[in-house]
């Protein structure tokens, strides 16, 4: 019991010093989620995540609303990267009859969206609508042999309420306009909760405050870079920016681990369960950490009481595309159950325990 | 007994509170937004009959059928005309708790098509139970790890087999702990979408708005009691069929009928609309349901109210409903006006303001002006 206590009292002294304040991760959760930002339309979350990072620092941002900045001068140069895109639809054209037809924008299961709200972020604001169900989704099949065709994004379209073409576009809205699900927050408990996008503005919120809670100290001989970048739903084409110009010796992707703790996994792999701490994504559909790094991490953790799990899984990452350019790839996340869907399930503890991995990474790294 | 009273003011307290919008009373676009979000399936009527009863005028008696039902009689004495509409949805409930603290469910009757289990697939849902509602989600594959056969398995051919509510907890014991047990009902987020052109969406609207534009008119007719005597009921259990042999009515209704032994019945019912362009429209007016060729009397009293009124109608040809089949007889009139709903039976059944509006002119216009006799 002593020896319990002397080991967490010696973990508390050790975080204090290398960060700053209370984590805010899981309440900048709970704000950011609700902030649109379907791949290629980033433009308001960006500007949620400028307005929240501290003056101190010189924040830059492309064209495409990647966002970051460099702190700390020397070697080694360390990257920290979180996509603020989410998954959704796009506008794709308005019928005669006012409904909208739509392109897809990342993998959601299309049948999770059917017959379910959904908001339209037009320039004039967001305007709701609903998925209409397939045609004849209450009839008996005339052909029950004969293959039913898919719901796809390609054949569903959008009720808005009108009748027409000329009523949809008086409601603001256009082609090009992004689309997300309606989103609802589902609290299991206090700190545990499901919603959708938490993938991955539950690594955008980790890194936030990681920043908010940096101290000058942590990163002084070495260079370090906070990046929030686009389009990683559609192929990590904001981070392929990033690393025309930023060339990082380690890059740290912080992104959902796709965890098999649910009902309906194969439990053979990626059996990390929510609630049990940070994850490093040893292995995953774009990456191999080197064993050695996978080490370098674990004694950090260790070293400072947060709780890390190691695990694969499938899923590609952001710091993949750095690989080129000499980084050494090491994907930070936190378990997650029921990635790609409306109810990605989060536990506040793996959060915060992320969130302080990213500042001990910081300060303690070589 | 009181603190069972007291728990479940609690959870409809709770449960109003994750709607969106106005609670006040005020009319029958506010109340159909009170009652939206209290869940109400089959057998598990007692929080909206709860609900229902602290909207009525406080004069008037309440009436039970001890299957779940409720009523109240306006005016009298004579014949009673009967106005009903179902109190229950389709849904589903608890069935069972596994080892590790997720939720199977089943449901009470049978669907009303045969996707209707399918749209449960990775969605939020509450489950009412004694103590609160206890918030959940149904379990869904992770995109990142469906192959093509799972897909097949778990998503094209979902099915309550597959159907897991994951509440949070890691235990039969922790789940019992929030108050979950056996037949609590689970049912989707109330999530109220407010569409353009006068629309409004979610689960199981129709049947709030028809239970509102219910309540409405009894708080009218309670103000000044029509000729005549009206007895107005909110029917449990009318998803369940009577068992039998050849039509079989609505358990709800069939108990009805034999309490009120009513002379004349008028069904408020939802009935799907706005299907590739084919009528009913939303947004066209109350549908008047036309059994039978010929032109009753009640039909031609609320033909008469109807133009009376100005109140735009839709008629269709159509077999009387589980609903009205226990009323239809040599010594009784029924028939059956229903409410427009686009999508009926999905997650975001879509009704049309202007519809609930004159379901419940029209029907103080017909009582108001002796329809009822």
């Amino acid at each position: 019991m002593t020896k319990r206590l002397s080991a967490l009292i010696l973990a508390v002294l050790a975080s204090g010093a290398f960060a700053a304040g209370q984590p805010k991760a899981w309440d900048i959760l709970r704000e950011i989620l609700f902030v649109p930002g379907v791949s290629g339309h980033e433009g308001p979350v960006s500007d949620y995540i400028q307005h929240k990072l501290p003056s101190g620092f010189k924040v830059q941002r492309d064209g495409m609303h990647n966002v970051w900045f460099t702190a700390g001068s020397g070697k080694p140069h360390i990257l920290f990267v979180a996509h603020s895109d989410e998954l959704g639809w796009v506008v794709d054209k308005i019928t005669p009859e006012g409904r909208l037809r739509v392109k897809r924008s990342g993998g959601l299961l299309p049948e999770t969206a059917e017959a379910r709200p959904v908001l339209i972020h037009t320039a004039r604001g967001p305007v709701a609508g609903i998925v209409a169900p397939r045609p004849g989704y209450d009839e008996r099949r005339q052909q029950a042999d004969s293959p039913e065709a898919p719901f796809a994004a390609e054949n569903f379209d959008i009720f808005l309420g009108v009748s027409t073409e000329a009523e949809a576009q008086a409601l603001g809205v256009t082609e090009g306009d992004p689309i997300t699900p309606k989103k609802v927050l589902v609290d299991f408990a206090p700190g545990l909760m499901a919603g959708r996008a938490i993938d991955d503005r539950a690594g955008c919120a980790a890194l936030l405050d990681a920043a908010l809670r940096l101290k000058s100290d942590a990163f002084r001989g070495k260079t370090v870079t906070f990046a929030w970048d686009v389009q990683e739903e559609t192929g990590l084409i904001g981070a392929a920016e990033l690393a025309k110009t930023l060339k990082p010796d380690y890059v740290f992707a912080i992104d959902t681990f796709v965890s098999t703790d649910s009902p309906l996994e194969s439990q053979r792999f990626g059996h990390l369960p929510v609630g049990q701490g940070a994850v490093l994504r040893a292995v995953d559909s774009s990456n191999v950490t080197p064993r050695t790094e996978i080490s370098k991490v674990m004694a950090i953790a260790k070293k400072r009481g947060i709780p890390v799990q190691v695990g694969n899984s499938r899923g590609g990452n952001d710091g993949s595309v750095f690989l080129a350019g000499g980084a050494v790839d090491i994907p930070l996340s936190w378990p997650g159950s029921y990635a790609h869907s409306l109810i990605e399930k989060i536990d506040r503890r793996d959060l915060e325990a992320l969130s302080d991995l990213i500042l001990a990474i910081i300060s303690d790294w070589k | 007994m009181n603190d069972r009273i007291a728990k479940k003011t609690g959870l409809l307290l709770a449960l109003a509170c994750l709607a969106v919008g106005s609670l006040r009373a005020e009319d029958v676009w506010s109340l159909t937004k009170t009652v939206f979000p209290i869940p109400s399936t089959t057998g598990n009527e007692d929080l909206l009959a709860g609900k229902i009863r602290g909207l009525l005028p406080p004069g008037l008696a309440v009436e039970e059928d001890g299957l779940g039902t409720v009523a109240v009689r306006i005016g009298g004495p004579g014949a009673p005309t009967l106005l009903l509409a179902a109190l229950d949805g389709y849904g589903h409930m608890v069935s069972g708790i596994t080892p590790d603290g997720y939720l199977t469910i089943d449901r009470p009757v049978a669907p009303p098509h045969a996707r209707f289990d399918a749209y449960l697939l990775g969605q939020p849902v509450i489950v009412s139970t004694v103590r609160g509602p206890v918030q959940g989600v149904v379990s869904q594959p992770a995109m990142h790890l469906l192959t093509q056969e799972r897909r097949k398995a778990l998503v094209e051919n979902f099915s309550l087999e597959n159907a897991f509510v994951d509440i949070g907890v890691r235990s039969e014991r922790e789940a019992r702990d929030k108050g979950v047990e056996i037949l609590d009902p689970v049912t989707f987020w109330p999530v109220l979408t407010e569409l353009s052109g006068d629309k409004w969406s979610g689960p199981a609207l129709g049947l709030k708005a028809v239970a509102a534009v219910l309540v409405a008119v009894a708080e009218s007719l309670a103000k000044e009691p029509p000729p005549g005597e009206t007895v107005i009921a909110w029917a449990a259990q009318t998803k369940a069929a009577a068992r039998g042999r050849g039509n079989r009515p609505a358990l709800g209704a069939l108990r009805a009928k034999t309490k009120w032994d009513p002379g004349r019945t008028v069904v408020v019912d939802v009935i799907a609309a706005g299907k590739d362009g084919t009528a009913p429209v939303p947004g066209k007016g109350p549908v008047l349901i036309l059994a039978k060729d010929d032109p009753t009397a009640l039909r031609q009293a609320f033909e008469r109210a109807a133009a009376g009124a100005g109140i735009a109608c839709q008629f269709l040809a159509a077999a009387d409903s589980p609903l009205a089949l226990p009323f239809a007889g040599p010594q009784s009139e029924v028939l059956t006006l229903a409410l427009p709903v686009q999508f009926l039976n999905t997650p975001s059944e879509v009704v049309d303001l202007k519809d609930i509006q004159a379901l419940q002119d029209l029907l103080e216009r017909f009582f108001r002006t002796g329809g009822g006799q």
